[in-house]
C-alpha cells in the first residue's frame, strides 16, 4: 500500500490525486492521507502542493463530472474530517473507472467511499448555504464592510465569490476567526485571501483597532426592530427558531448581539 | 403625489419601520427562490435560484426579504385585517426613498435577499399601484438594485401600471384572501372575487407572452420571472380542507401559479363575525395543507386522491401521504429495486431527493435497507411499505391499525387505540375542530417538503 501524504488544503489533495494518476496507481493499493499513521505495510510519500497540477486536476473534474459535482468534491475538502482526502480520491477514481456522465459522480451511494465524500460535501454545502444568509457585515469607517464567521468548515473561499458577485463595488472583509483567514475584496477588483492576519482584522472588543462607522449603529437598531416586529406572537415557537437557526451561528449575528 | 410625500411628518424611520413591518407580518410568503440572476460587476445584488434565509424570527419563520407595507393607511374595511379603516391604530407611510435606502443598506449588510413590498389602499387602487411602481422604479433605476423584489399587484388598479411594475419585479402576487367568493363577501366587503382574479390572469398572460418574447430576443426585459403566488387565509371562514385544496389545485392548473401560501388565521381585530379561536391559530390545518400542497406540486398527487366530499378534512394523526398509503394498502409493498419513480414518490418516508437517488444508485447494484438509510430514506416510516429484493426489513403486518400505531409517535398513540378504537373510527372525528399542536420538528420537515 502506497500512501500519499498531502497538505491539508485543496491544492494539497488535488496535487496528491494528480500524482496518483500520473503514476498510474491501482486505487486498491493506494491511499491519500493528511497525516502519517502507524500503519503496517504502508509506505508513505509526501506530495508538495502545486498550483499548476491543481488547476489541471480541477479542469479534468469539471470536464468529466460537471460543475456541480466538481464543486461538491471541493466542498468535501473544506471539512475537518481526517478521511476527506481518501474519500475524494476514492470517489474520483471510481467515477473515472465507471466513465460516468457529468452530474452522476455520486450516483453510487451504496459504495462507502462515495457515500463518505457525498456526506462530507452535503454537510459543508449545508453550512455554506446557511452562511450565505447568516453572515452579517458591519460598516466600518470609510464604508468598508466587515463580517466575522466561525464555521465548522473552511468556507471563506466559497463565500467570497458569492459576496463578490453581489457586492461588486463594495470594499469588504470576511474574517474566519477560527482559522485566522481573511477574505479581502477591494471595490471593483478581484478578491484574495490573507492568512494569519490576527488582530489586524478585529474590532476593539476582540483586541483590534477597526472602528464602526457613524451610521452603523442606526441600521443595526433598525434591523433588530424589524426582526422583532415581523414575528407573530400567536405562533411563538423558539424551538423551531433554534432548529432553523442553530445557536452556534448567533454569536456572530447582529440581531443576536447585545446592543453595545 | 406631493401631498402624499408630505404626509409622513413627525415619525422617525424606526417608528415607521416598526409600524409597517408589524402591519405586513401576516403575509406569509417570504421566499426569494426561483430566480437565478448573476451580478453584473457594477450594480449591487444578484439572485440565487435556491433562495436564501437570512434569519428566523421567534415564531420560527424564515426572514428572507424586507417585508413591509408602503403604507398601512387603507380605505377598505376587511374584517380580518388590523389595517382596516375602522380600526384605531397608529398609521405610517414610507416615502419611496426611505424604502429604497432601507433595502440597499439592509442588503449591503447581508440582512436580506431583497424587498417584499405590499401596501394598504391609499386613496384608490390605481394611486396605490402608482406608488408601488414609482418605488420599484427608483429602486431599480436610481439605486440600481439587482436583488430580489416581490411586489403586490393591487386588484382594481390600472392594468398598464400592473404591467409596468411586473417588468421591475421578480415575483408578483395577488392575495386570494379567502378560499371562496362567499367567504370574501362576508369578510371583505370592498373586495370581489372577480377583481382579484383579473390581475392574476393578467400576470399569467404577461408571463407567458414574456416567455415567448425571451425565446426570440434573449435581451428582452424580464416580466415577473420568479412567477406568481397568492395567499389563502385558513380558518377565518368555514371552508373545509377539501375546498381549500381544490382551490389551490385549480390555481396551479388554471393560473400557472408558482406557489399558494396558506396562512392560519390569527384573530387580530376581535371582530364578532370571526371565529375566536381560543386554542390559537389553526396551525395543524395549515401544516397539513402545506404538506398536501407539496404532494400536488412534486409528488404527482391529485387533490381528489387526498380528500373528497365524504372526507373533507385532513387526518389529525397522519400526514396526507401516510394517510393515503394506509388507505391504499393494495398498492404496497413497493419493490425499491424495480419500482418506477412515480411509485417510489408515493411511499411515506421517501422524499423527492431520495427517490431520485434510489433510481440513480440501483443502476450500480441492488439496494438493501442499509443503503436506503444512507440515501436519506426515513426507514422508520417507509418499512411498512417497501421491500428490497423481495424482502421486508422485518416482518410487519400489512394491516391498517398496526401500521398507524407504528407511524404515530408515543404521545398520539395514547389517544388512539386506548379503548379499542380503530383507526377507521377515529378518522370520523377529523372534522376540522379536532386538533393537536404541531411540533417544531414537524413544522421544520413541512417547510422543506419532506414527506
Ligand atoms: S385592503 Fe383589506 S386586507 Fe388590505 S390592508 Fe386594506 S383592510 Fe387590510
Amino acid at each position: 500500500m502506497l500512501i500519499y501524504l498531502c497538505e491539508d488544503s485543496l491544492e494539497g489533495v488535488f496535487s496528491g490525486i494528480y500524482k496518483a494518476f500520473e503514476e498510474k496507481r491501482d486505487k486498491n493499493d493506494t491511499a491519500l492521507a493528511l497525516q502519517e499513521e502507524p500503519l503496517l505495510f504502508a509506505e508513505y510519500q509526501s506530495v508538495e502542493p502545486d498550483a499548476d497540477r491543481t488547476r489541471r486536476v480541477m479542469n479534468t473534474l469539471l470536464r468529466r463530472f460537471g460543475e456541480e459535482d466538481a464543486l461538491s468534491l471541493c466542498l468535501a475538502l473544506s471539512s475537518e474530517d481526517p478521511g476527506k482526502a481518501q474519500a475524494v480520491y476514492g470517489t474520483v477514481a471510481d467515477g473515472l473507472r465507471r466513465n460516468c456522465r457529468p452530474g452522476h459522480l455520486f450516483d453510487n451511494l451504496a459504495e462507502s467511499t462515495v457515500h463518505k465524500a457525498f456526506s462530507l460535501a452535503r454537510a459543508a454545502g449545508r453550512e455554506l448555504h446557511h452562511l450565505q444568509g447568516f453572515v452579517r457585515f458591519e460598516e466600518l469607517e470609510q464604508k468598508v464592510l466587515y463580517g466575522v464567521i466561525g464555521p465548522k468548515h473552511n468556507l471563506v473561499t466559497f463565500l467570497m465569490p458569492h459576496f463578490a458577485d453581489r457586492l461588486p463595488m463594495e470594499h469588504f472583509l470576511l474574517y474566519d476567526a477560527v482559522r485566522d483567514i481573511c477574505g479581502v475584496h477591494p471595490a471593483g477588483a478581484a478578491w484574495y485571501l490573507q492568512k494569519g492576519s490576527g488582530e489586524r482584522f478585529a474590532l476593539p472588543g476582540a483586541g483590534g483597532t477597526l472602528r464602526l462607522s457613524e451610521e452603523e449603529k442606526q441600521y443595526q437598531t433598525l434591523f433588530r426592530h424589524f426582526c422583532q416586529a415581523i414575528a407573530i406572537r400567536e405562533r411563538y415557537c423558539p424551538e423551531l427558531q433554534k432548529k432553523m437557526l442553530p445557536l452556534r451561528y448567533r454569536e456572530y449575528m447582529t440581531e443576536w448581539k447585545k446592543q453595545s | 403625489m406631493m401631498e402624499y410625500l408630505a404626509l409622513g411628518g413627525g415619525q422617525s424611520l424606526t417608528e415607521k419601520l416598526q409600524i409597517l413591518t408589524d402591519a405586513a407580518k401576516y403575509d406569509v410568503a417570504c421566499t426569494s427562490s426561483g430566480v437565478e440572476r448573476k451580478g453584473n460587476g457594477r450594480d449591487m445584488g444578484n439572485s440565487i435560484a435556491a433562495g436564501i434565509c437570512h434569519s428566523f424570527s421567534s415564531d420560527g419563520r424564515c426572514i428572507s426579504l424586507l417585508k413591509i407595507l408602503l403604507t398601512n393607511e387603507c380605505i377598505y374595511d376587511c374584517r380580518y385585517c388590523q389595517n382596516r379603516c375602522s380600526n384605531d391604530l397608529p398609521r405610517a407611510t414610507f416615502t419611496p426613498e426611505e424604502v429604497c435606502t432601507l433595502t440597499m443598506e439592509f442588503y449591503r449588510r447581508n440582512y436580506i435577499e431583497g424587498l417584499f413590498l405590499s401596501s394598504g389602499i391609499l386613496r384608490d387602487p390605481t394611486f396605490t399601484m402608482e406608488l408601488l411602481y414609482r418605488t420599484l422604479w427608483l429602486l431599480r433605476n436610481r439605486y440600481r438594485f439587482r436583488g430580489y423584489v416581490h411586489v403586490k399587484a393591487i386588484p382594481g388598479a390600472e392594468p398598464e401600471l400592473i404591467r409596468r411594475t411586473g417588468f421591475l419585479a421578480d415575483r408578483m402576487s395577488v392575495n386570494l384572501e379567502l378560499p371562496t367568493a362567499a367567504g370574501l363577501k362576508a369578510l371583505a366587503p370592498n373586495k370581489h372575487r372577480k377583481s382579484i382574479l383579473t390581475p392574476m390572469r393578467q400576470i399569467q398572460s404577461g408571463i407567458l407572452a414574456n416567455r415567448n418574447e425571451l425565446a426570440l430576443y434573449r435581451s428582452a426585459p424580464h416580466f415577473v420571472s420568479g412567477g406568481q403566488s397568492t395567499q389563502v387565509i385558513v380558518g377565518a371562514t368555514p371552508e373545509s380542507d377539501w375546498q381549500i385544496l381544490n382551490v389551490a389545485e385549480s390555481l396551479y392548473q388554471k393560473f400557472d401559479l408558482k406557489r399558494v401560501f396558506y396562512s392560519a388565521f390569527v384573530n387580530v381585530t376581535g371582530d364578532k363575525a370571526l371565529p375566536a379561536l381560543p386554542g390559537g391559530p389553526p396551525l395543524l390545518r395549515e401544516h397539513r395543507l402545506y404538506q398536501a400542497d407539496w404532494l400536488l406540486r412534486f409528488y404527482g398527487f391529485r387533490a381528489s386522491e387526498l380528500l373528497d366530499e365524504e372526507r373533507p378534512y385532513f387526518n389529525v394523526l397522519l400526514d396526507p401521504k401516510e394517510d393515503w398509503a394506509v388507505r391504499h394498502l393494495e398498492c404496497f409493498p413497493v419493490e425499491v429495486n424495480r419500482a418506477p419513480l412515480e411509485q417510489l414518490l408515493r411511499v411515506p418516508g421517501i422524499g423527492v431527493k431520495s427517490a431520485r437517488r434510489i433510481v440513480a444508485a440501483r443502476r450500480s447494484a441492488a439496494l438493501g435497507f442499509h443503503d436506503l438509510k444512507k440515501i436519506g430514506v426515513v426507514l422508520k416510516r417507509a418499512v411498512y411499505f417497501i421491500t428490497c429484493s423481495g424482502r421486508l426489513m422485518y416482518p410487519v403486518k400489512l394491516e391498517e391499525d398496526a401500521i398507524v400505531r407504528g407511524l404515530t409517535d408515543g404521545k398520539d398513540r395514547v389517544q388512539f387505540g386506548s379503548d379499542g378504537m380503530t383507526y377507521r373510527q377515529l378518522s370520523l372525528f377529523d372534522d376540522g375542530s379536532f386538533s393537536r399542536p404541531v411540533s417544531a420538528l414537524e413544522r421544520q420537515a413541512g417547510a422543506l417538503g419532506e414527506l
